[in-house]
């Protein structure tokens, strides 16, 4: 069809839904207020590990304005939830007296006011039996789980190599526990009405949170509706239905209201998942030349007590480079913390800062330019199946990277590089991200006023899916922007996959282009036998689209609009559906694959006073094909705010006695600041995939990894410091 | 967000205000309220019954004689630093306003509030945590063991306590002598800000020497001579709004290469806001050199209490003396 040569597709068209943002007229979860509401309140526990002995609730419930005191004594017991493509739903809260974590919900309070719910949940009094809980990732009264996501994986003989290998380097990297802190604070407003369920949420992915609740609360999932029309950012953060959106649906039944439950920044440090910390080994085996011979990467990881979380870590460095014998294990340590989850680039963003570091630790034993050593072990082909990549312009990433930054101006001497009193320093780190695809279906439908309504039960975390969706519509219809509407966010919609690991436009993209398609055969179909038209007996491959108008590829003339047939047929609308499913790579002989970036730092270290400052990233990204360039430098950009806060700044920190989060707010837990950022370049390259017929990769989060790995390495070029453990921070790196 | 119910009160006059407060335990005074409604309603802390609103008071305004600055209690962090004097006379006070909070910040806190501000101490900002000496007297202190502890104190510490008084302004402002205006039930004394804030020892609840009821009224500044050179270095991780881990406010002057004045204020490190007599007894009257400063510096940190995450910072405290000083005075840092 039209993607060949895209009209609108590509250009930087500004996102749909700016004016309402600015404008504060986005109606977020937590601005949906209904008649008669009720609000919610949590108590949660301030013990890490133990039983609940006593709840008392007495002087709670005679409080003004207290609707309902719900504790794991009369809570109603829910089914669990279903597993998914990122394992299975968050325990249930409130069925038993057990404590698993700090801050793990112990009641819930319901009021006619947000301060009543407050002042009561204060007023519910807990005592517990206390054990002593299991904190540290070393601690090795944690169960450790083996091969959580059984994707260890080992080829040739890594043992072997090693033990040959010329030249061997061999360190532990660790990674500090992150957490997702969108600006948004997640709520939760559910309302019951015979029998069926409303809830307007911060969620990623408001099919799984239709389909959870559904099975939670023993209704049919015709019976729910899940709304998620803004969200205020997640950053994974809402790819999982947390317990408190349980408890908000439970509140709202229990008092046959609806409700509101809005999360306080600390609660949002304890109830909607992290990113895990790791202890990761890294040993490569390497001829003298540069050349990989071995690869092994052990990661440990942590995970919560009952809970699983889809985190593969070392597994990502089976397919980075050109290698014949590498192995990688994943391990999880149980903890009594609260459950980690998804984070912009889960598992690669540490394993990334591993497996980089690592490599150019090495490229100062063999004497050898970090980006050259990275060249030299280039996967021509994908080196676990020996497929060739469905696309791969990695190469042209460290080039144009390169270029653009000048790194043959960096002088390979430690130190040697000054700015007045600032040690300067150069580093760079490759990225291959993960590919990721899952189902999708989506629905279009062009009307008599000669307008397209394109939906799905998509999310658009403010990554620009109305907007780049839109696009693709109005490309793959022939119509101008403003006369296509794109919706999302209702699970009433066509079932959609979360918008998570840099699969949502990619899904939803071949859904929407599926559904595009079938749209125009519908009216292909309409006319077949049709002698008043000029489209009479063609098929999809014969036409094309263009000024609302369905004509011969040969002569445009030759064609009628879709208003034209709806009228003359008398019919108000055409409606059609499309589905997209992965391809199975074996039987289209390629290997399918995500996003690649290189990213070239510069960093300022005052060794006197510890200082270290990022004035200016690079980052090249192949991202396929690039939707709106406007929107995907923005999630670059935005990405590599993220890796700069992972570098040097974001630390959740435990406290050891008590498994309380000792800086749960935003004063505390250091995000980058303005004046933390310089400047930020960012190019894409690379052409459009071609595994699918849209040809994206999904770049929102191939900008993060690679970003600390590559600060850590400039901060070795500056002062000779190896640091292998994020944060970097002043105190490690006072001379 | 926790709210446990108060009565507000509007005080139109200073003397009934003071008198309202003194007579009532439960009454706290408000006035920008960018510490103490944190503390109150989103931590929880405070728990005052009735809240005493001072912003319309008359302690609003800055004037300045050629010897003395004089700030109104009730003036905005964002007006001192506006103010032309300070610009001129004060860089050091101006630049520890701008690093100390943000522009929306500075212009609703108040310069009364700032010498009255809590420490951030994360222990003793949540009230789940049962240990803390400073909430509760005599339970113990939970940060000492606790992670984290950068952000903690290493002068006028001890095992009851680590809490850090956190004030950029404070810094600069020890160091000038600066005196505190209050007003009190038995009517106004003047305090110097050096005697103003008291060692957590075994009362680490224990703050300031105010009493019950004692309102700020205002500071007078004395201004330094004009070949004073002054500046202010805050040291932390994040490039912008982050407590200082350490900072320092200098005031030299030099003449001849000899150090004839000099004065010195710590941030980041103290319990209270700190004044470095040690240093200033060492610099004055010896040679601009960071041989000098290094000195300076050594005696000043000579006895620091560390718990592990705050043992790098005595070093990094000692050499952000020198480069603030090396800034001011030259001898090559």
């Amino acid at each position: 069809m039209t993607m060949t040569r895209p009209v609108i597709v590509g250009a930087g068209v500004d996102r749909v839904d700016g004016p309402l943002k600015v404008a504060g007229a986005a109606p977020y979860s937590s601005d949906i207020d209904l008649p008669g509401m009720a609000h919610v309140a949590l108590v949660r526990s301030t013990i890490a590990a133990g039983r609940v002995t006593r709840l008392d609730t007495g002087a709670a419930e005679q409080l003004p304005g207290v609707l309902a005191v719900l504790t794991h004594h009369n809570a109603p017991r829910l089914a669990t939830g279903p597993a998914t493509n990122l394992g299975p739903t968050p325990p249930p809260p409130l069925q038993d007296d057990r404590v698993r974590h700090h801050g793990q919900y112990l009641a819930v309070v319901v009021a006619e006011k947000p301060y009543q719910a407050s002042a009561a949940a204060r007023a519910v009094t807990v005592e517990y039996e206390r054990e002593e809980p299991v904190l540290r990732i070393e601690d090795p009264a944690g169960e450790v789980r083996t091969d959580p996501f059984g994707m260890d994986s080992a080829r040739g003989d890594s043992a072997g190599a090693l033990a040959a290998a010329e030249v061997v380097h061999e360190a532990t990297y660790v990674t500090a526990e992150n957490t997702n802190n969108p600006l948004g604070l997640f709520a939760t407003v559910a309302q019951w009405s015979g029998g069926r369920l409303t809830v307007h949420d911060a969620t990623q992915w408001t099919s799984n949170t239709c389909q959870t609740l559904a099975q939670m609360f023993g209704v049919p999932e015709s019976a729910v509706r899940v709304h998620a029309k803004y969200v205020g950012g997640a950053f994974g953060s809402g790819l999982r239905v947390w317990p408190h959106v349980v408890l908000a649906v439970m509140a709202a039944r229990t008092v046959g209201r609806p409700v509101k439950l809005v999360l306080s920044r600390p609660e949002m440090f304890t109830g909607v998942g992290h990113r895990p910390n790791t202890v990761q080994s890294l040993r490569l085996g390497a001829a003298r030349d540069g050349r990989l011979v071995a690869i092994e990467h052990e990661a440990l990881q942590t995970v919560a007590m009952d809970d699983e979380n889809m985190e593969p870590v070392a597994s990502a460095s089976a397919s980075a480079y050109a290698c014949p014998n590498v192995t990688t294990r994943d391990r999880q340590r149980r903890l009594n913390i609260p459950c980690p989850g998804s984070m912009r680039a889960p598992g690669e963003a540490q394993a990334n800062f591993a497996l980089e570091s690592a490599l150019d630790e090495l490229s100062y034993l063999l004497d050898m330019d970090p980006l050259d050593l990275r060249l030299r072990n280039y996967a021509e082909v994908q080196p676990q199946f020996g497929l060739p990549w469905s696309s791969k312009a990695l190469r042209e990433c460290y080039q144009v990277g390169a270029e653009r930054f000048g790194w043959s101006r960096r002088d390979r001497r430690i130190g040697a590089m000054r700015d007045g009193r600032w040690l300067v320093g150069y580093g760079v780190a490759g990225v291959s991200y993960l590919w990721w695809q899952v189902h999708c279906e989506a629905r279009a439908t062009v009307g008599r006023d000669g307008t397209a309504y394109v939906r799905s039960a998509a999310t658009d975390i403010g990554t620009g899916t109305y907007t780049v969706m839109r696009q693709l519509s109005a490309e793959l219809l022939g119509l101008e922007l403003d006369q296509v509407r794109f919706d999302l966010g209702d699970s009433d919609m066509p079932w959609s996959p979360q918008a998570g690991g840099s699969g949502l436009t990619g899904a939803l993209g071949n859904a929407v282009h599926a559904a595009c398609r079938e749209l125009i055969r519908a009216f292909l179909r309409t006319v077949v036998n049709d002698s008043a038209s000029p489209l009479r007996g063609c098929t999809i491959d014969d036409v094309t689209v263009s000024g609302g108008r369905i004509h011969h590829r040969a002569d445009g003339k030759l064609g009628e609009s879709f208003v034209a047939i709806l009228a003359r047929h008398g019919l108000d609308e055409l409606t059609a559906d499309g589905v997209s499913d992965p391809p199975d790579p074996q039987e289209v002989g390629l290997a399918p694959a995500g996003a690649f970036a290189a990213k070239f730092v510069e960093v300022h270290v005052d060794p006197e006073l510890g200082l270290l400052r990022v004035p200016r990233v690079v980052s090249v990204v192949d991202g396929g094909r690039i939707l709106n360039e406007k929107l995907a430098r923005s999630q670059i950009i935005g990405a590599t705010v993220g890796g700069i806060g992972q570098a040097i700044l974001e630390e959740t920190v435990t406290d050891p006695r008590t498994g309380r989060i000792a800086n749960a707010n935003l004063g505390d837990y250091l995000v980058a600041v303005n004046a933390d950022i310089g400047e930020i370049d960012v190019t894409f390259v690379g052409e459009p995939d071609r595994l699918t017929p849209v040809g994206t990769k999904g770049v929102g989060e191939v900008g993060l990894p690679g970003t600390a790995a590559a600060i850590a390495n400039a901060v070795h070029h500056a002062t000779g410091k190896r640091i292998r453990s994020l944060p970097i921070t002043i105190d490690e790196l006072l001379d | 967000m926790t709210v446990r119910a108060f009565e507000y009160v509007r005080a139109d006059d200073v003397g009934a205000a003071v008198a309202m407060v003194s007579a009532d335990p439960a009454a706290q005074y408000l006035a920008g309220g960018t510490t103490q409604v944190d503390l109150m309603l989103k931590d929880g802390i405070l728990e005052p019954e009735r809240v005493v609103d001072i912003t319309r008071l008359p302690l609003r305004g800055i004037t300045a004689d050629d010897r003395t600055l004089r700030v109104g209690a009730l003036t905005t962090m964002e007006e001192l630093a506006a103010d032309p004097t300070v610009a001129g006379r004060l860089p050091f006070v101006r630049a520890a306003l701008l690093a100390g909070a943000s522009t929306q910040l500075r212009n609703m806190a108040t310069i009364g509030g700032n010498l009255l501000q809590r420490t951030r101490c994360r222990y003793f900002r949540d009230p789940t945590v049962p240990d803390c000496n400073k909430r509760t007297p005599s339970t113990g202190c939970a940060a000492i063991t606790g992670a984290g502890a950068r952000m903690h104190a290493i002068l006028g510490a001890g095992e009851t306590c680590i809490a850090l008084h956190a004030s950029d302004l404070c810094v600069p402002l020890v160091a000038l002598d600066t005196v505190v205006r209050v007003r009190g039930i038995e009517g106004e004394r003047r305090i110097p800000l050096t005697e103003f804030y008291v060692l957590p020892g075994d009362r680490p609840d224990i703050e300031t020497v105010l009493r019950h009821g004692d309102l700020v009224t205002g500071i007078e500044i004395p201004l330094p001579p004009a070949a004073t050179r002054s500046g202010y270095l805050k040291v932390r991780d994040r490039a912008s709004y982050e407590f200082a881990l350490v900072s320092v406010a200098a005031a030299l002057t030099v003449q001849g290469g000899t150090v004839t004045e000099a004065r010195l204020g710590l941030g980041g490190v103290g319990t209270i806001p700190w004044r470095a007599r040690a240093a200033e007894q060492i610099l004055t009257g010896a040679p601009a050199t960071v041989q000098t400063y290094r000195a300076a510096a050594e005696a000043e940190l000579r006895d620091p209490f560390t718990v592990p995450g705050t043992a790098f910072k005595p070093e990094l405290a000692r050499r952000t003396i020198v480069r603030a000083l090396a800034e001011l005075g030259g001898g090559e840092a």
